[in-house]
């Protein structure tokens, strides 16, 4: 009978351990286990909200503002019926003790429940202005010059509604911040200058060696008097694009060519008055794909070949900007079209023939063809290359130039107080467990 | 010592009674534990599966407008940043729930994303991303299942309210369950002409215009220049307020058993052959004729919407038949921007019609529904997130169970 007695004293305490356990084994709700991620709604909606700016416009605006009111429809319309919300404004304050006060706030419930989630928004108003300061090219070491050809006496091709002077006045405000001297080769006579490895302005920081050179003149390059037409014009001017491959080897320059097939034609217009390029532009004479070639030998200091051989291709498919490309597009603030018709894509065959590597790819390789890269010969001297098809988009070429160079961008310091409000959006779940 | 014995029986056999019972007790107590651990280990899965397809473009990265298939997924707009989604990524995945369609002169079989008469999305499954490649792209392929489903969150509907002289109809927009008061509307209404004469190929006229929903969402469009119920017209609507942006489209037409169907045939090119509807739903003979128009239509940055003319050399217009010897015809999309493409269509000097194809699934605010079926699944977690899709306001609702048994006790 002890023995019953003891065994259901033991059941008694079992019991008792069982209903202790059992108390702080507490199971969660379903809605626990399996949560929607409120803090990331809460978050990817005010983004929604702000995807054209109107969120942080109306942040800004009085609480009885109209534009509330549609803030409040859309996160009514927005947001699953079972959720509710809160969302509070904040400014944010310079003070020691505070550092946000809450101006605002407007919800769709007296209580979120037991159970909410928050995220945070920092907006900026769209009055404010943010600077920067560039560092200049050659800033820390060499070159740092930009010579654009804008010279009058020569006329340009491929650049179909625009004219060189145009394509310069814009190529100069957008990359003149980038470089320690901008300076504009305003004719023919100038750039026989620069090529003879003389300064044509006064600046002090104007360095022909490691310049950049733009020829704005699309297809064309002007070609000044005197010796370069003197001892350049063996087959049809090619023989000059040879010495100016020569020059840019010599002075380490990147040569720029904007569209189409580069070194085509030469122009100066008191040097071919009667003679066309074939297309009815007096003042300019052909010189076929042999100039590319000329120039090429050139820079590579190879012995000058005659050669009329085409380098380039007529890309079936658009081209698309490179990863790297694109990644400077965001950090430069440049958006040209992510995608372009490349009618003049140079083989890459001419990267082993002359000793070229790419540093730089503007577009991604297709079919063997390399619309627009830069390309630097192995001991001296690069070329940039914009295969495309006209008209030209100067900015690519802006791209491409800072994408090689990769100047940095010192950011200039701004307070988040009176010019940025904080968001918190909160939200809770209603009805079921 | 009988009565020991007898005490000593009955005692062990309650004890032992007793031990089985509450060992049973405390089992089940600790199963229902690592279930509901395991059911939370599915909630935290499902929570990542969702963010990496949302933030991730995947590679190559620009995959949604070629014909490459990713090497890794994702459905992130490759331009921005955050949880943008791509309008071209979300186009090349296959269809759940339309019904596919095979188009013998091709001989392809097609993902359905049709949304109704008129409305159509056709991909064909050689271009078209299936959900066991995606699965094991994710690295969920034979432990977990998943369902994807890609939703507007702001719906415009389009009625008539009135079907001639003038035509009057009623628009109502509406968001999760609540009306979108004060929305402006921009739409774009198309009316074709048959009036040239049989041979000809259909005209059509375009009216832009602006209008705001009243408190209940509701806003009325009256078009003076429908005189008859046998004009076919379409009526596109974006509907846009604080950032949320919707998409509305109604047609109206005088062939419905006649009609072109478009069919997307390389993203790449962006090219989409135009059939006639009998090769695909095998009617007839006898044969029938169809010639088509097609225009092109985007939406700006300041929510117009804008024609874009499409070249003759594009495919602006053609004739295509039903039957051996009659070859589709095929147009170029002439951009790589979202849009819609329109495509007027004639049968008979007084019977056409119009359809319509979003270039870029978010311009006609089309519903995916991606993955496997979840019916009849044990435990399925789902998470949610806002995105945009080039602008138009989405839910993305992941749904996700294991595809390994729960029970603890028989597993």
């Amino acid at each position: 009978m002890m023995r019953t007695i003891e065994i259901l004293l033991v059941i008694i305490i079992i019991t008792g351990a069982f209903i202790i356990a059992s108390l702080f084994t507490v199971l969660p709700y379903p809605r626990q286990v399996s949560p929607i991620d409120l803090r990331r709604l809460a978050l990817t909606t005010l983004q929604s909200l702000d995807v054209d700016h109107d969120l942080s416009e109306t942040v800004f605006k009085p609480s009885d503002a109209a534009s509330w009111t549609d803030i409040k429809i859309a996160l009514s319309a927005s947001l699953p019926p079972n959720i509710v919300y809160n969302l509070t404004v904040y400014d944010v304050l310079s003070g020691n003790t505070q550092l946000y006060n809450a101006t605002n706030s407007i919800s769709n419930a007296a209580s979120l429940g037991v159970s909410t989630a928050a995220s945070s928004y920092l907006v900026a108003s769209s009055n404010v202005t943010f600077s920067f300061t560039p560092e200049k090219i050659g800033e820390h070491g060499s070159g740092g010059t930009l010579y654009i050809l804008n010279c009058s006496d020569a006329y340009g091709w491929w650049i179909t509604g625009y004219t060189a002077q145009k394509l310069a006045e814009d190529l100069y405000n957008l990359l003149s911040p980038y470089f320690q001297a901008t300076i504009m080769v305003q004719n023919t006579t100038q750039l026989g200058n620069i090529l003879d490895n003389n300064t044509i302005s006064s600046s002090p920081y104007e360095k022909v060696a490691n310049a950049v050179v733009i020829n704005t003149n699309g297809e064309a390059v002007p070609i000044p008097s005197g010796y370069y037409t003197v001892n350049g014009s063996q087959d049809s001017y090619a023989k000059y694009n040879y010495i100016l491959g020569q020059r840019v080897r010599q002075y380490n320059w990147t040569w720029v060519s904007i569209v189409g097939y580069p070194l085509y034609y030469v122009s100066n217009t008191a040097l071919f008055p009667n003679d066309q390029n074939t297309w009815g532009i007096y003042g300019m004479q052909q010189v076929g794909p042999a100039g590319l070639n000329s120039f090429l030998q050139g820079l590579d200091n190879q012995q000058y070949v005659y050669n009329p051989n085409w380098i380039t291709a007529d890309l079936s498919d658009s081209v698309y900007l490179s990863p790297e490309a694109i990644y400077y597009c965001n950090y430069y603030g440049i958006y040209p079209s992510y995608y372009q018709t490349a009618s003049r894509a140079l083989t890459t065959s001419i990267l082993t023939t002359y000793h070229l590597d790419v540093p730089t790819y503007i577009f991604n390789p297709a079919e063997g063809y390399i619309a627009g890269a830069v390309y630097r010969n192995a001991v001296s001297g690069a070329f940039l290359a914009l295969g495309l098809t006209r008209t030209p988009d100067i900015r690519l070429t802006a791209l491409g130039l800072l994408d090689y160079y990769k100047p940095r961008l010192y950011r200039s310091d701004y307070t988040t107080v009176g010019t940025s409000k904080l968001v918190i959006l909160q939200l809770g779940q209603m009805g079921g467990m | 010592m009988t009565g020991a014995t007898i005490d000593h029986l009955v005692s062990l056999t309650v004890f032992l009674a007793a031990l089985l019972l509450f060992i049973g007790l405390f089992n089940q107590t600790i199963q229902t534990a690592i279930l509901y651990q395991q059911h939370r280990y599915i909630a935290s899965k499902a929570t990542d599966l969702l963010d990496n397809i949302l933030l991730s473009p995947g590679y190559p990265t620009y995959w949604g407008m070629t014909n490459d298939a990713p090497t890794s997924f994702g459905l992130q707009d490759p331009e921005f940043t955050q949880y943008r989604v791509s309008p071209f990524s979300l186009m090349r995945l296959r269809s759940l729930t339309g019904e596919p369609v095979v188009y013998p002169k091709t001989g392809l079989t097609y993902s359905n994303i049709t949304m109704g008469f008129g409305d159509f999305l056709l991909v064909p499954y050689t271009e078209a991303v299936n959900y066991s490649t995606v699965a094991t792209l994710v690295g969920t392929n034979g432990s977990y299942g998943f369902q994807l489903n890609m939703i507007p969150v702001v719906t415009v509907s389009i009625s008539e309210y009135q079907s001639k002289n003038p035509l009057i109809l009623a628009i109502n927009v509406s968001g999760k369950g609540f009306p979108l008061s004060g929305a402006i509307l921009s739409y774009c209404f198309l009316t074709v002409s048959l009036t040239e004469g049989e041979q000809s190929y259909p005209a059509y006229t375009t009216q832009f215009g602006n209008a705001y929903t009243d408190d209940k969402g509701f806003a009325f469009l009256q078009f003076s220049g429908v005189k008859d119920e046998d004009v076919s017209y379409a009526l596109i609507v974006y509907a846009h307020l604080s950032g949320l942006v919707g998409v509305g489209y109604h047609q109206r037409v005088t062939s419905d058993k006649q009609y072109v169907i478009p069919l997307i045939d390389d993203f790449a090119t962006r090219r989409v052959l135009i059939a006639h509807s009998y090769d695909i739903h095998y009617f007839g003979p006898p044969n029938a004729e169809l010639s088509y128009n097609a225009t092109f239509v985007l939406l700006t940055e300041d929510f117009t919407l804008r024609e874009l003319p499409m070249e003759n050399s594009t495919g602006k217009v053609g004739k295509v038949n039903y039957g051996e010897g009659f070859p589709y015809d095929t147009i170029t999309i002439p951009t790589t921007n979202p849009g819609i493409l329109i495509i007027t269509y004639r049968k008979s000097a007084n019977e056409g019609g119009i359809i319509l194809m979003p270039w870029g699934i978010s311009s006609m605010a089309f519903t995916i529904t991606f993955g496997d079926n979840m019916f009849g699944r044990e435990w399925v977690a789902t998470d949610i997130r806002e995105v945009i899709v080039n602008d138009v306001a989405y839910q993305a609702k992941l749904a996700l169970w294991s595809l390994q048994s729960y029970q603890v006790t028989g597993r």
